[in-house]
Formats: structure tokens, C-alpha cells, sequence
């Protein structure tokens, strides 16, 4: 019985020569056997914690430990092995092999992975039945709906009978009809042994989970009265990656926005002096912050809530 | 892996099948290209085999028999023929010629013995011819015998033919007796290009020198040289040809397939795995090219002006080149399959 821990997982990759940082100290804790479900919006790092999880992206900082196995400390023939049997993706967009069957595309890591082909296609047939599609073994991707082409791709992430399941946006290309279906079966798939991990920005799986971890920044904090806040030369208002809720209106000196580049340096997008404001696209959107801001000399500003500042400039935003 | 490679060929059999047929064309060229150099080399021993001498004598310091232009008295063989070691010796006429019939001129190459002598045709049809005014045709002539055609201005009588009495690029060999070919090539002198024996003479006269098979073979091979040099040219050229058609589609199939891969490298499936799917796909392209190209060639031989011996070695080698170049040709796509990063597998449709 096997554990999902997760410590200050940070993740950082180049976004059009920007350094972006999707992911910044994501910590969670997941005993076996539970639905554990990661949501928010899209761009909000969901997608890029699966990708750690399954073995196949490296993290700037942080752990991951499943078990007695400390995933990203995996390297080569360790880390194959992992992905092989420990973990099962199913992905967004179901991701099949088009020229494939059903069954062969449930057969083909058995194969890559030195499974007898008798053997092989003997797993694919039961866990195709076990999804439903014991009628549907040489159809071709092509041929199922959508519904039924997420039950191939569940059927090859069980291939190896993986401890641990990630689902990507499992509902994503599904009309409802097709969504009751998979769910049931993703709820079917957590069980004494196994832990199932769901990204989605889908409120209708909620009630399926035993937890739910939301992804998304607080758009809008709680409501509080418009601060008046002080800064020195070079000091930080917020980072460039940090969750946002609050939108500043400069009064006095100056602010330079900055974004971090892949490369380590900086590249100044605007300066700010008194009577404009910035920040305002974190909170309204429920993004990260997509760059810094920096007091440039000694500053004065105004932070509002999103709510507060709208209502204060109705002819800018309506 | 062998099962996605071949459902993938099912797939895309279309696009498969024209680089089938593209890469069988290139390997049926080659393939031509081998038998007309093999059907050189073939002529050029059957030719020498057909007189079957021990040795050929011709005036010392002349490069050989069929390319000298010196000739030597043909009494010589009379001499030679009493030498120890000799027991049979026989002058022999030949020179290039052309043959007129209604068509027009051809071109041949004629060859005059004693009848009854060494250096006869290997007769298929009809007869050798037993005297004056008289010839054996190569069959590639396609003259009827009792047909009366022109060598020279001199009527002859076709009294039997010979298969596969060619040299010099195909060209067909007459067989006349040594009387008229002394008239057409020295006005009716007894001379005679060599001297060919039975039996290998201990001595030889100081105006003469022996040749051995080998040799006159060898001296018979020179001038085509250059042109056998060009066809092994060319023909590791097609085959570079025929490596770049497959690597093109087999790449152009990796491009496709590139989220295929990031999901199989994801689901723990190794780089050797994916190699070898590619590998054997490109392989099969190959191969499957290289039996069209040896049916292809087959059909497409008769046609061509000379023999052409496609032999088993040629269409072995050809399998075994195919095999290197659908393996050479899967390289280009493995770079790039194993580059994929299994992230891509986590993006959306």
C-alpha cells in the first residue's frame, strides 16, 4: 500500500525565452486508495504536476515520493521501469494509436515492455471487458465515440496494473452522456492499492473525489478595504509566479514591471508613475502573476480588491 | 514495437505502396545495371571459353588477340603445332566487321577458323560452316538459316547458329571459315591475328608470345573497363537514391506519429523498442522493394540491346543492400523518434 507525498514541488521551464513557473512549491499528501482530484483553470499547473507524477518531467526543486520510491530522484532504467508499472497516464485527448485496435492499443506497452503477445492480448481482452468494451476489441480508434475511446485509453494506463493512475482532462472531448460512464469507471479505479490522480477543470467530478485540491489562485481574496502601502527603491511588490488578488494604483514614485527570462536575466516591459495601475489580470483572471513589479524609487500605492476596483472605475470596466 | 510498425504500414499502405513501387524501380535499375555488367564479364569468359585453347599466341609486344591489329602468318600454326607440349594448333582470324541485310548495317565481330579446327561456334541450330562462303550467326541476329547476307561485300551463307556468342557490349559473333575471313580482313594473305593450341607449347618462337585464357580475357575486359567502373557507379548511386526515398517517407511517417511516440516513451517503452519498430518498417519498405525490383527486372531484361545475366548472387546482394538501406534509412527517423519528449503525450488534442 503505497503513499503519494508531495514536497514543495516547484517547476520551471523556458516559455517563449520567458521563465515561467507554472508550478511553485505544490505540496500534497495522498494515502492509498484514494480519488484525489487537481483543479483549476487551464495554465494553471495541473497538467504540468501529472507530468512529474508519471515520471516524465523534472521539477526545478521539491520531491515526489510514492511509496519507498522517491520518483524524482529516478534516473534511466529506474526511471523506465517506473513509468512501466508503477503508473498509468491516461491522457487528455485519449492519445490512441490510430492504426491500432482497441486491443492492441491496450497490448502495445505489454509488448514494448516484453509481455508474450498470447499473454498480452489475454490482458487487453479482460481489461477491455472490465471497461465495457469486450464488444469492441478490433475496432479502431477511428470507428469508437469519444466515450469509448477514453475507456481504451483507462484500459492501456491499467495495462500493468499501476498503483498509480493519473487521468488529464478525462472529460474533456466526452458529451455528457459519455462522462457518466468514465467517471464511474475512474471511481471504480481507486481501491485498496491504488491511488487515482485527476486533473480537470471539470466541476462535475467534484462529488467523486475524496479530496480536491484546487489549483487555481484565489481570484479575489477576501474583500478588505482599499491599503495604502509604502515601498523602498528595488523592493519586491509581488514575484513574477506568485498567486495575485490584489490590484495596485500608484500614487507616488515609481514602479518598473519586469519579467524573468529563461536565460537568468530580465526584460523591463513597462514603468509605472502616478495614476496608473497594474497587476489587475492575476485577480480577474485567476492567473499567476506573469511578471514582477519593482519600486523604483521611493512609492506610494494603493492596493484594492479586484471587487473594490471595479466598482472605483466604472468607466474603464464597466 | 513490430506489431505498431506493421498496423502503421496497414495504415498509410497508400503512401507505403508508392514508395514501394518508387524504391522497386530504383533496385530494378540496379538490379539491370549488376546483370549488364555480370552479362559482360560472362560474355567475355564464354567467348574465350568457346575457342578453348591452352594458349594464344600472338606478335609479341601486341596487347592480345581481339584487340591487336598485327597479324602473323598463319602458317605459323603448322610450326607451332609440331612443337613439344603441342598437340593441336589452329590459326584464328578476327577483326570487327558489319553485316548487311535489308534492315541496314550491324555491326559484328567476325571470327575465321580452319574448319574443323579449334576456335569453331558452339552450333545450336544448322551446322558449322565446312567451307568457303559459308557462316555460323549468333542467334541475337535473329538470321534464318539459308538466308545470303553481305559481310564486306561478300555473300555468305547462314548454315547454322550459336547462343551467347557475344563481346564488346553485346555485339553478335559470325563464325566464318578462315578463308573468307582472310579475304575480307587482309584481301585473301594467309595471315591470321593468333595462333590457338591445344596443349601448352615449351617454346616459343622469338617473333611470338603465349597468352594464357586469363590473359586474353583480361585484355578482352579493357575496354570496358570504364564503362563497367560507370555502371558500379551509378549503381551505388541508385542505391543512395533508393535509401533516400525510404528515409524521406520513413521520416515523414515519424513526423506524424511524433505524439504515437511521446505516449510509448511515457508508457516506459524504450529507445531500442522504438528502433526497432522503425527499423523493421523501413527494413520491410526495403526489402518488399527489392522482390518488386527483382520480378521488375526480370520482365524488363529482354528488352535491353545485350544479355543480361541476372544471376542469384545479384538478387541476393541486392536483399542483403536492401536490408542496409532500410536500416540506414530508419536511422534518419530514429533521431528524431527518440527526441520526442513523452511530455508532448500530455497535450491536448
Amino acid at each position: 500500500m503505497s503513499d503519494l507525498t508531495v514536497s514543495g514541488l516547484t517547476v520551471e521551464y523556458s516559455s517563449g525565452g520567458y521563465a515561467a513557473r507554472p508550478v511553485d512549491g505544490f505540496t500534497l499528501d495522498v494515502p492509498s486508495g484514494r480519488l484525489v482530484l487537481l483543479r483549476g483553470a487551464s495554465g494553471c499547473g495541473k497538467t504540468t504536476v501529472l507530468s512529474v507524477l508519471a515520471g516524465i518531467l523534472t521539477p526545478a526543486a521539491g520531491t515526489v515520493r510514492f511509496g519507498d520510491v522517491e520518483v524524482t530522484a529516478l534516473k534511466g532504467h529506474a526511471l523506465t521501469q517506473y513509468r512501466r508499472h508503477t503508473v498509468g497516464v491516461v491522457f487528455q485527448a485519449f492519445n490512441l494509436v490510430p492504426s491500432l485496435s482497441a486491443s492492441e492499443n491496450v497490448q502495445a506497452p505489454l509488448r514494448a515492455a516484453g509481455t508474450r503477445p498470447g499473454a498480452a492480448r489475454q490482458r487487453a481482452e479482460a481489461l477491455l471487458a472490465q471497461v465495457g468494451l469486450a464488444d469492441r476489441m478490433s475496432h479502431r480508434p477511428g470507428d469508437l465515440s469519444g466515450g469509448q475511446q477514453q475507456r481504451v485509453a483507462i484500459a492501456r494506463a491499467l495495462a500493468h496494473d499501476p498503483q498509480l493512475v493519473l487521468a488529464d482532462e478525462p472529460t474533456a472531448h466526452l458529451d455528457y452522456i459519455q462522462v457518466e460512464g468514465v467517471l464511474r469507471l475512474l471511481r471504480s479505479l481507486a481501491g485498496p492499492g491504488r491511488i487515482v490522480v485527476v486533473a480537470t477543470h471539470d466541476e462535475r467530478l467534484s462529488p467523486l473525489a475524496d479530496r480536491v485540491v484546487e489549483m487555481t489562485p484565489m481570484a479575489a481574496g477576501e474583500e478588505r478595504p482599499p491599503e495604502g502601502l509604502a515601498y523602498r527603491p528595488g523592493q519586491v511588490i509581488f514575484e513574477q509566479g506568485d498567486e495575485g488578488d490584489l490590484v495596485y494604483v500608484v500614487e507616488d514614485g515609481e514602479v518598473e514591471i519586469v519579467r524573468r527570462l529563461a536565460d537568468g536575466g530580465e526584460e523591463l516591459l513597462s514603468r509605472m508613475g502616478p495614476g496608473t495601475y497594474f497587476g489587475e489580470l492575476a485577480p480577474l483572471f485567476g492567473l499567476r502573476r506573469s511578471a514582477t513589479a519593482r519600486a523604483v524609487a521611493p512609492t506610494t500605492l494603493t492596493a484594492y480588491t479586484i471587487r473594490t476596483f471595479r466598482e472605483r472605475n466604472q468607466d474603464v470596466w464597466g | 514495437m513490430w506489431l505498431v510498425s506493421l498496423r502503421d504500414l496497414q495504415w498509410r499502405r497508400r503512401r507505403f505502396l508508392i514508395a514501394v513501387v518508387a524504391t522497386a524501380l530504383v533496385f530494378a535499375m540496379s538490379l539491370l545495371m549488376a546483370g549488364a555488367d555480370a552479362g559482360l564479364t560472362s560474355e567475355t569468359r564464354r567467348i574465350v571459353d568457346v575457342v578453348g585453347a591452352d594458349r594464344w599466341l600472338v606478335a609479341r609486344g601486341t596487347s592480345g588477340p581481339f584487340t591487336t591489329v598485327t597479324a602473323i602468318p598463319a602458317d605459323a600454326a603448322d610450326q607451332l603445332g609440331r612443337l613439344p607440349g603441342v598437340r593441336r594448333a589452329d590459326p584464328l582470324v578476327i577483326f570487327h566487321s558489319t553485316l548487311r541485310r535489308a534492315s541496314g548495317l550491324k555491326d559484328v565481330n567476325v571470327i575465321g577458323y580452319r574448319p574443323g579446327g579449334l576456335g569453331g561456334p558452339p552450333v545450336s541450330t544448322g551446322r558449322a560452316p565446312a567451307a568457303t562462303g559459308e557462316l555460323v550467326a549468333d542467334t541475337r541476329l535473329g538470321l534464318p538459316i539459308g538466308r545470303t547476307v553481305d559481310i564486306g561485300g561478300r555473300p555468305l551463307r547462314v548454315v547454322g547458329t550459336a547462343d551467347g556468342v557475344t563481346y564488346y557490349f553485346g555485339g553478335p559473333t559470325v563464325f566464318l571459315s578462315i578463308a573468307d575471313a582472310q579475304g575480307l580482313a587482309f584481301r585473301g594473305q594467309p595471315l591470321a591475328m593468333t595462333v590457338v593450341t591445344k596443349g601448352v607449347p615449351q617454346a616459343v618462337p622469338a617473333a611470338l608470345q603465349a597468352m594464357t585464357p586469363a590473359q586474353v580475357r583480361t585484355d578482352l575486359d579493357r575496354p570496358s573497363k570504364n564503362g563497367k567502373a560507370t555502371i558500379q557507379f551509378l549503381n551505388v548511386l541508385l542505391w543512395l537514391v533508393a535509401a533516400g526515398i525510404i528515409a524521406s517517407i520513413v521520416y515523414l511517417s515519424v513526423l506524424e506519429r511524433l505524439r504515437d511516440f511521446a505516449v510509448f516513451k511515457a508508457t516506459g517503452a524504450s529507445s531500442s523498442a522504438l528502433y526497432g519498430g522503425l527499423a523493421l518498417q523501413a527494413v520491410l519498405l526495403s526489402v518488399t522493394a527489392a522482390l518488386v525490383a527483382t520480378g521488375l527486372a526480370h520482365v524488363l531484361a529482354p528488352g535491353f540491346p545485350f544479355a543480361l545475366e541476372l544471376t542469384a548472387v545479384a538478387v541476393l546482394r541486392l536483399l542483403l543492400i536492401a536490408l542496409v538501406v532500410g536500416l540506414v534509412a530508419s536511422l534518419v527517423g530514429l533521431r528524431r523518434a527518440v527526441a520526442v519528449d513523452p511530455a508532448l503525450a500530455f497535450g491536448g488534442g
